[in-house]
């Protein structure tokens, strides 16, 4: 069985499948009325949930069955004085029992006891370039930690607007890492200033990050020590989600026409897709006419094979394929905008 | 103590399982509050910023009083008032 969690502006929802995963039951309504910001399952299988209000702020949910949830004992948060606010919880990752959250005002905290209680990673969050930071349109937001599998000591995170950091010392130091990536921020200093909007990382070789760039595709094969562009085939560089099928390696994303647009190029639902680590792209089945954007959560990849590959927009709709992009179906709801979309194929 | 009433808004009271309304003890605003946030400790994140005080859209009315410009230690209840947390209706989607 599949789950499959939608995170709206307006609550979540989950749906479930078989193993074929052409046809979608919707089975229940989570944190109605609550922004769902990012939805992960831990290590010890239990799930985490980003939720939010512009009004209540944001805290961090946990549950055993993706039904009965409870908040977590101490939420991630800026010390009490603070001149930061945290609006908002963007992602969950974990790092053998230690799990990070990335959150705006960019800030990056972790666990150690399963998401009951958080604690920030200073190294980061006062980081000496901390003053130079500039929120872009989408804010100051932390949306993506990559962790190094084979080296726990090894972290990267990034920054809309300012960028890539990587730690070699499990998050106690963290340094810039974006040579080579176009700035987007005018007369940046100190290798910032750049606009990353999406990562994917090569479990087996952690050297090897895919990155969705406000100012175009990237990789790298270095750890992040230098980037290159790989946009052959994509007919926008401009982005924001990029996932990555661990089995197969293919690479997923769905370019848009520009900062300024942020549709879809040809006006329809279209993801590309990269069987050779972002040498080259191609379209990944076709979609319907479409004018709507999707943004850096909302898409997800499972681990079956072939791959189902999962996309919600900004305008409600969920789209999803059971065959690695070859095609794809459109769940008959229209939902709130979608925020992010996480798949979680369930031991029968 | 007085014994007061608070009345809360549903997007709380149904994340956090907390009664529509509820009886706390206070002599003060923030005696009520500290009583409040001491027997449902998931709340005070939603009510209070970095700062400390009141999240920029949440509204704390005593009976029929916004209490954004008192100062919560000083304004003082009494049996039977009533303290309603609501949103700011602030427009939007």
């Amino acid at each position: 069985m599949i789950n499959l969690v939608v995170g709206t502006i307006k609550g979540g929802f989950v749906f479930t499948s078989d193993a074929a995963r052409r046809e979608w039951k919707l089975v229940r309504e989570i944190f109605p009325g609550w922004t769902v910001t990012a939805v992960a399952r831990t290590p010890s299988g239990r799930y985490l949930a980003g939720t939010g209000s512009f009004v209540y702020g944001a805290t961090v949910q946990s549950s055993r069955d993706l039904e009965h949830w409870e908040q977590a004992a101490q939420s991630p948060a800026f010390p009490e004085g603070s001149d930061r606010r945290l609006d908002q919880i963007w992602c969950f990752n974990a790092s053998g029992d230690r799990i990070y959250s990335g959150v705006s005002e960019a800030g990056l905290f972790f666990s150690d006891d399963d998401g009951d209680h958080w604690s920030p990673v200073d190294g980061l969050n006062e980081h000496e370039t901390r003053s130079d930071w500039i929120p872009g349109f989408g804010g100051l937001c932390a949306h993506a930690v990559l962790v190094d599998r084979n080296n726990p000591e090894r972290l990267w995170c990034g920054i809309s607007a300012v960028g890539v950091f990587r730690s070699d010392d499990g998050g106690d130091t963290w340094t810039p890492k974006n040579e080579g990536v176009t700035p987007a921020v005018p007369d940046a200093l100190h290798g910032i200033g750049r606009c990353v909007h999406g990562l994917a990382i090569d479990p087996q070789n952690a050297n090897r990050i895919f990155r969705q760039d406000h100012m175009g595709m990237y990789r790298t094969l270095d750890g992040a020590d230098s980037w290159e562009k790989t946009e052959t085939g994509l007919p926008s560089g401009f982005g924001f989600p990029i996932r990555r099928d661990d089995r197969t390696g293919t690479l997923f994303v769905f370019p848009q026409e520009s900062g300024e647009y942020r549709m879809p190029p040809g006006r329809t639902f279209q993801v590309y897709r990269s069987r050779s680590d972002g040498d080259s792209w191609e379209p990944a089945g076709s979609g319907p006419a479409s004018y709507a954007g999707v943004l850096r959560g909302a898409m997800a990849v499972d681990s079956l094979a072939p791959c189902g590959v999962y996309v919600g927009t900004t305008s409600g709709t969920v789209h999803i394929s059971p065959d690695a992009g070859d095609s794809w179906i459109i769940l008959p709801f229209t939902l709130p905008r979608v925020l992010c979309v996480e798949s979680f194929v369930e031991s029968p | 103590m007085a014994t007061v009433s608070v009345r809360m808004p549903s997007l709380l009271t149904s994340l956090l399982g907390i009664p529509k309304t509820v009886q706390v003890s206070g002599d003060s605003l923030q005696q009520a509050i500290e009583d409040l946030c001491g027997r449902w400790p998931s709340l005070a994140v939603h009510l209070f910023d970095e700062s400390g005080a009141f999240r920029e859209h949440v509204l704390c009315f005593v009976n029929d009083t916004n209490t954004r410009d008192v100062g919560a230690s000083e304004y003082f209840l009494g049996d039977g008032d009533v303290i309603t947390i609501l949103q700011a209706v602030s427009g939007g989607c």
